[in-house]
């Protein structure tokens, strides 16, 4: 059987598309898969223009890389990534795949054509709908993941690990552009208590509930993450000391007068505080901040709670407990 | 060169080859680009894959890289692939005189062209040279950030042998553009070409 004979049979059977055109644009040659994906017939669209057959080509893209396979008579490509689809064409996955068309990846190849005639391209069409798909899917997945692994499980808000390593950046940018920068620490005042009463349901549902107050009072730009049990920071960049400060008062008020509704019973809490402000100094780090913040929490604790502190700078000790 | 059993005179030809391929591709090029290309004769190197990273890192270390890659296979156990690597500032200048509009495609579809272009356009002629034809496949974009360009290539050098680096410096009148080439073949595939140039240098 000569190959001749074989290159139909193959051409018909074959599951990618193949398109053949000559320098003016003009249909030569169209395979099965592309009569029944176009739901055309080639000797309907034999001679017509390619760009008035598929008429949602991107003409001016398409000519560029067309223009540069007959000149430079190398083969030029298109790919899914980067491009979904160059032929508007449905694929056979209409019912599991969330895309309406077909993802190709596309081969404009030069042919040989014998000299004094008109030289021609072929255009390979492979379905990459699959490959689309499962990339899509990975890529939700990864950002499910990029932000699971950011979160507190319980309350999503930021984890602590990825909160410390935010403050770590925002602390290198204040010291970099010279911006000022202010850490809010705050406690949950006889927290342990709050379980005892509630259970831990209670005491979850609290934290919570308090995460996505909370959350609610602040700037776009603050970064909110829970540092511990029931210990919670915020980061505010752009922000001093007295800006910080009236934050975190009006977080201390706004808290104290939030009633929690749990079991039909109302919970009520209040935050004991600790506000300290970045100074630009060689060798700062954010266990630096961390450690002033913390200190002006624990004063707050032991001159009474429910109150807002703020580290004063080269305080080393902490305040005489008030009761 | 000698390490890796090439004589010199399969050195001289490949490098003759290589010196056509380059005039070849420059010429359509510039026809293609309707500009001028200037261009100096290209350096090749057949190195060991392993020193490839270290080749480069301190050429791309500060800026901002593409890679692109592309497989080339031909008749006669010709195959390989082929990387190009530039500074994404060059990239722009010839995005520009490829007639792209800085809106209309993506950054990645415009350094895929220009790579496929560039590499294909080389390989075309240097294998009517041997009167060889290759196929290629799509080229892929390896990475396009900058700092890592060692990294990639350590990870993409580890299956291969030997490295035939071509480097590359084109010059277009109004812009000056260059990047580097390297062409990387796998151990059989050196053998299979040491063949054919041997034929060559018979032929003569």
């Amino acid at each position: 059987m000569p190959h001749a004979m074989l290159s139909s049979p193959i051409l018909a059977a074959l599951n990618s598309g193949v398109i053949v055109i000559d320098d003016e644009y003009n249909i030569r040659y169209v395979n099965s898969f592309i009569e029944r994906h176009g739901n055309m017939q080639l000797a309907e669209v034999q001679g017509s223009s390619l760009f008035s057959v598929f008429v949602d080509l991107p003409e001016a893209w398409l000519k560029r890389k067309l223009m540069s396979v007959l000149e430079l008579k190398t083969p030029a490509f298109s790919s899914w990534e980067q491009r979904q689809y160059i032929f508007k064409l449905p694929h056979l996955r209409p019912i599991t795949s969330s895309s309406q068309f077909m993802a190709q990846n596309c081969s404009m190849l030069p042919l040989d054509a014998p000299s004094g005639e008109q030289p021609l391209i072929c255009i390979l069409i492979e379905d990459a709908t699959d490959a689309f798909v499962y990339q899509q899917h990975l890529s939700r997945t990864l950002i499910e993941l990029e932000k699971a692994n950011r979160q507190d499980g319980l309350t999503k808000i930021q984890n602590r690990r990825y909160w410390e390593e935010q403050l770590k950046q925002e602390i290198h940018r204040a010291q970099r552009y010279k911006h000022s920068l202010s850490l809010i620490l705050f406690d949950l005042d006889k927290f342990k208590d709050l379980n005892d009463k509630y259970g831990h349901l209670g005491g979850d549902f609290v934290l919570v509930e308090l995460a996505s107050f909370i959350s609610s009072l602040l700037r776009d730009s603050d970064l909110f993450g829970r540092y511990g049990g029931e210990e919670f920071g915020i980061i505010l960049p752009d922000t001093g000391l007295e800006g910080a400060e009236e934050v975190a008062e009006r977080i201390c008020r706004a808290v104290a007068d939030y009633p929690m509704l749990f079991n039909q019973q109302t919970i009520r809490t209040t935050l004991s505080i600790g506000v300290a402000t970045f100074v630009p100094q060689q060798h700062f780090l954010h266990d630096d901040l961390i450690r002033c913040a913390d200190m002006a929490l624990y004063n707050a604790k032991r001159s009474g709670r429910n109150r807002v502190c703020c580290y004063q700078s080269g305080e080393t000790e902490y305040h005489k407990k008030a009761n | 060169m000698n390490k890796l059993g090439f004589t010199e005179e399969q050195r001289d030809c490949l490098q003759e080859i290589i010196n056509v391929a380059m005039g070849l591709a420059s010429d359509k090029l510039a026809r293609f680009l309707n500009t001028f290309v200037h261009l100096q004769v290209p350096s090749i190197a057949l190195v060991g894959a392993m020193h490839i990273p270290a080749e480069f890192e301190n050429r791309y270390q500060d800026a901002e890289a593409a890679l692109i890659s592309q497989g080339f296979f031909g008749n006669e156990g010709v195959r390989g692939e082929a990387i190009v690597l530039y500074k994404m500032e060059n990239a722009h200048k010839i995005s520009a005189l490829l007639g792209y509009e800085p809106d209309d495609v993506s950054e990645i579809e415009m350094l895929t062209d220009i790579s496929s272009i560039l590499t294909t356009t080389f390989l075309n002629g240097l294998a009517a040279q041997i009167e060889n034809s290759l196929s290629y496949s799509a080229p892929r974009i390896l990475s396009s950030r900058h700092g890592n360009v060692a990294d990639v290539l350590k990870n993409t050098s580890f299956h291969w042998e030997h490295a035939l680096k071509v480097d590359i410096s084109y010059q277009l009148v109004d812009h000056s553009f260059n990047c580097d080439m390297i062409l990387l073949i796998p151990g059989e595939a050196v053998t299979n070409i040491k063949n054919i140039l041997d034929r060559i240098l018979e032929a003569f």
